[in-house]
């Protein structure tokens, strides 16, 4: 044992404890509550959306449905009658996920042979086989309907292509590509602020930039008779869904 | 309204009904109503007894029941009277049943010839003076008056029409839901009168029902949901076609 400078002995002094990093509380934490159970604002019974979210966890516990978010690469097969081995296999990029409830839809897009093909599948229907996320990735916007006046690269998707490999991360990586459009007329003003869209790279001169800013409506955000706020109504979703879940 | 699937995997729109409250309040028989079966008043959904007057609530009292929204009455056969006071339930339809619904449709208030009746007005442009959405001709010229019952502008929604043959798929006996294929008139929460369907096609179908009602304190115990055999159930794996 050394001798302190002072000549007499130190007292001991235990070593610091090891901090324990949970990883797996860590991602109990990520909650993700699918944005088809959160019941819209309306004037319906709530007893309408208990009865839907009662059959929602009946089939998500046979069937198992992902967490995922638009901008993710997804392969879904379904049960067609007409097709050679009576199943149908569909990959491709999740452009916008609508509906509440079992009726809830996710629309896939992809490019096949030179062809933009864009299949909307309902999430609960019965006809799903399988659903299976290839490439987790977040991306800038909600909703990548503007993928349809992008370049055809960007919407491109190998049918055969291998799921990336993806360890169970606190966060979705979000990916900020700005994506090349092809010249214009598009289907909709992708440069109007009502789209609000940050994933486009606007090639278009800065007269028309100034000339789409016009049409912005900078009161919504302050509209408080447009505000929903679901916090309280996700927490008790989330309670329930977990119980029922569990059992 | 809700998606359905069937096993065949093919989707079906539904409607949730909620029976809350339904109880008999009055018989009425052939001679007393003067037409040619008996009538059993209903009335459904519980209200506060303070906003009528006492003398309105005569039939309630005697019935043994707080005072309803909505009286109304169904035409029945003698052997199905039941005692004024009993509750009915949703459970006194089944799955496989063929229904008729009478409701109120929504009110549109005073609407124009084009949304009311469905004329096709006139052109946009090519020099029509102040005339795009108007009835044009009423009449011809021999008949030299406007025939009674002519289609014109007015007040639109807001009376009672019925959808006929309508399937049952579902019965929740717990919260008393019906789920009724297809749409029904009517805005959301509002109250609707559902009744055996009269249609010829659908005499077979419904041929066993509970009859005359089904009574809750009886012997029966019913599971809390009653599908039909069509239905895919979702405690069942994936459709497969083979």
């Amino acid at each position: 044992c050394r001798a302190s400078s002072d000549g007499k002995p130190e007292k001991f002094q235990p070593p610091p404890k090891p901090v324990i990093i949970d990883k797996q509380k860590q991602r109990a934490e990520r909650r993700f509550l699918s944005p088809e159970f959160i019941p819209p604002r309306g004037r319906t019974d709530p007893l309408k959306y208990y009865m839907e979210r009662k059959d929602m966890i009946q089939r998500r516990k046979v069937f198992n449905i992902p967490e995922f978010y638009v901008g993710h690469v997804l392969a879904v097969t379904t049960a067609d009658p007409y097709a050679n081995n009576k199943s149908n296999r569909f990959v491709g990029i999740c452009i916008q996920r609508g509906g509440k409830g079992l009726g809830a839809t996710f629309v896939l897009r992809n490019v096949i042979e030179g062809q933009g093909v864009e299949i909307c599948y309902e999430l609960y229907s019965p006809r799903i086989q399988a659903i299976e996320v290839l490439k987790l990735e977040k991306r800038l916007d909600d909703n990548l309907m503007y993928l349809r006046d992008a370049l055809p690269e960007y919407s491109t998707f190998d049918m055969n292509m291998k799921p990336v490999p993806h360890l169970d991360d606190e966060e979705v990586r979000v990916n900020k590509l700005q994506v090349r459009m092809k010249p214009k007329p598009w289907s909709k003003r992708w440069e109007r602020p009502k789209y609000n869209i940050k994933g486009i790279k606007f090639e278009l001169p800065e007269s028309k930039m100034k000339e789409a800013q016009k049409w912005s409506q900078p009161w919504l955000e302050f509209d408080m008779l447009r505000e929903y706020d679901t916090s309280k109504i996700e927490e008790q979703i989330w309670k329930e869904l977990n119980e029922e879940l569990k059992k | 309204m809700m998606p359905i699937w069937t096993k065949s995997g093919e989707r079906h729109a539904v409607t949730l009904l909620k029976v809350q409250d339904c109880h008999v309040l009055k018989y009425i028989s052939k001679e007393e109503s003067g037409g040619k079966t008996a009538k059993l008043l209903v009335g459904g959904k519980n209200l506060s007894p303070f906003s009528k007057p006492e003398s309105a609530h005569q039939i309630f009292k005697e019935a043994g029941v707080p005072r309803k929204q909505k009286v109304t009455s169904f035409s029945v056969t003698d052997d199905a009277i039941i005692k004024p006071g009993t509750p009915l339930y949703a459970a006194h339809f089944r799955p496989g049943q063929f229904v008729d619904v009478t409701a109120k449709t929504i009110g549109k208030g005073f609407q124009g010839v084009m949304k009311r009746w469905g004329f096709k007005g006139q052109p946009a442009s090519h020099g029509q003076t102040k005339t795009h959405r108007r009835p044009g001709a009423i009449s011809t010229n021999k008949a030299a008056k406007v025939y009674r019952g002519k289609k014109m502008p007015g007040k639109m929604g807001n009376i009672y029409r019925t959808t006929f043959g309508l399937k049952v798929w579902r019965i929740n006996t717990k919260h008393d839901i019906i789920y009724v294929n297809g749409c029904v008139p009517g805005h959301t929460n509002c109250l609707v009168k559902v009744r055996d369907s009269k249609l010829p096609t659908c005499k077979e179908s419904n041929k066993n029902p509970p009859f005359p009602t089904f009574f809750a304190d009886g012997d029966e115990k019913l599971p809390e949901d009653l599908f039909d055999e069509e239905i895919f159930q979702f405690t069942e794996p994936s459709v497969t076609y083979t």
